[in-house]
């Protein structure tokens, strides 16, 4: 961000959060889509660590605008979820070219291969999912109506049904035939659960998508999926093998899924259908199959060569394994 | 003495071998960061490539001969038939077609994710 950009930033801050003054401020790393920026201000004298989300440079989005993604962590935050506070939303494109929201800035560490390594953080394995049980049942305290939510839509359909037809849509437009998808797809449509509880899901809750230092969970982060679902979704995404990232325990990789169910059940007050979460497994390996095949597909048309797109397509033989695992395990 | 088929050895396989290696062996170690992650998944897109061109399609040919004996030639109208519910569990091709479609998956990972195969029977 160049200087007029930064001084018409601080004017806007200043405005809404007293003297501001932007001592150091770059670009993080990570985010195809959208862009952070660490921002370190000290305001009023006091230093504070902020981050600045805004929209990569000429990305076509399809996920959710920074707006909605900030009324998503508010309503997170007000519901007692554990996620970076947010602050300011500036749907001004003349302040800093696109529209922005600043969060404060939460430590840890992300990064999935080494969260399932450790046996510390989050205060150990176990400790880490029963927080994850308790985050997540939070977040899906949130429930419609919700006029500040007004953007998602709700359900025309129960979301098992929904989430079968969008992905044969996917498949349809795809450039090859995807036997072993369909297989699975075949199979949640035979074993599809009528609609349930409607909650707002996280869409994206994963190890990867929080961070944690050794005393706990600090941050819930990457709302840019969340929609009405069932809450089976969030668990089912959570425990799929396809996000353990190598690590020995069925839920996100870190640990068992007994103490993880134990303290959704209590702070939800829902009791978790078992076959439900399994369902949502499989769902998990196709929807990021199909979302890995669209993201080759980048690679493949030309339009974006890419070596990070180009190998992400060869994800989706070991999803159509974990697909066919599962399926032949459990006949439906 | 082998016949000579006019090209160069080492072969393409042997250079992509050797390249990675080098890669992997002198190069990595001076990089960190951003570059360091892009030169493993070179590593990886060079694994990849070696693998289908050692291993050959045989295993995939094979699964894919499977499928076509239980469903049909014509992958795009399998697709369909199992969609419709043409191989629902209880039809004559249910098995043979599950059991197709896992071996062309397991053939699959054989060249793209090997490690997914772990504890597997081949």
């Amino acid at each position: 961000m160049d200087e007029t950009r930064r001084a018409s930033l601080a004017a806007w801050l200043g405005a809404r959060a007293g003297s501001v003054a932007i001592r150091d401020m770059a670009l993080m790393s990570g985010g195809a889509i959208q862009q952070n920026w660490k921002l370190d201000v000290t305001v009023g004298g006091t230093p504070q660590a902020w981050v600045l989300r805004t929209d990569a440079p000429a990305t076509l989005s399809v996920s959710r605008s920074r707006a909605e993604e900030f009324h998503l962590l508010k309503a997170a935050h007000e519901a007692g979820a554990t996620v970076p506070e947010p602050l300011f939303l500036c749907t001004d494109e003349s302040v800093v070219g696109k529209p922005f929201f600043i969060m404060r800035r939460v430590a840890g560490i992300a990064a999935g291969h080494r969260v399932v390594k450790s046996e510390t953080l989050g205060g150990g394995r176990v400790a880490l999912v029963t927080a994850l049980g308790r985050e997540l049942a939070r977040i899906h305290a949130i429930r419609p109506p919700r006029p500040d939510l007004a953007f998602l839509a709700l359900p025309d359909r129960p979301p098992c049904t929904r989430f079968v037809a969008a992905m044969r849509a996917h498949l349809d437009r795809g450039r090859l035939p995807r036997p072993m998808l369909e297989w699975g797809l075949r199979h949640l449509e035979r074993s599809a659960a009528p609609a349930g509880d409607i909650v707002l899901c996280h869409n994206d809750f994963r190890t990867g998508n929080y961070m944690a230092d050794d005393t706990g969970i600090t941050g819930i982060l990457d709302w840019e999926f969340a929609a009405w679902g069932d809450p089976h979704e969030d668990l089912g995404w959570l425990c799929a093998r396809c996000w353990r990232f190598g690590g020995p325990g069925e839920v996100g990789g870190v640990g068992p899924r007994a103490p993880f169910y134990a303290a959704y059940e209590a702070a939800s007050g829902r009791k978790i259908d078992p076959a439900k979460v399994r369902w949502w497994e499989i769902a998990a390996a196709i929807r990021w199959a199909v979302v890995a095949i669209d993201q080759a597909e980048r690679h493949v048309s030309g339009r974006e060569p890419s070596l990070e797109l180009a190998l992400t397509g060869h994800i989706v033989p070991e999803l159509e394994l974990d697909v066919m695992r599962a399926t032949l395990e459990q006949p439906a | 003495m082998t016949a000579w088929t006019g090209t160069e050895i080492p072969g393409g396989p042997d250079l992509l071998e050797i390249a990675r290696q080098t890669l992997l062996d002198t190069v990595l170690p001076k990089l960190d960061g951003d570059a360091r992650f892009k030169a493993l998944m070179i590593a990886n897109a060079m694994a990849i490539a070696l693998r289908e061109t050692r291993l050959g399609q045989d295993e995939i040919a094979q699964a894919m001969q499977a499928l076509a004996q239980a469903a049909g030639p014509d992958t795009w109208a399998v697709c369909h038939d199992i969609r419709t519910g043409r191989h629902d569990p209880g039809t004559a091709a249910h098995q043979k077609i599950g059991a197709a479609l896992l071996a062309l998956a397991q053939a699959r990972c054989r060249i793209s994710a090997p490690k997914a195969l772990e504890g597997d029977r081949k």
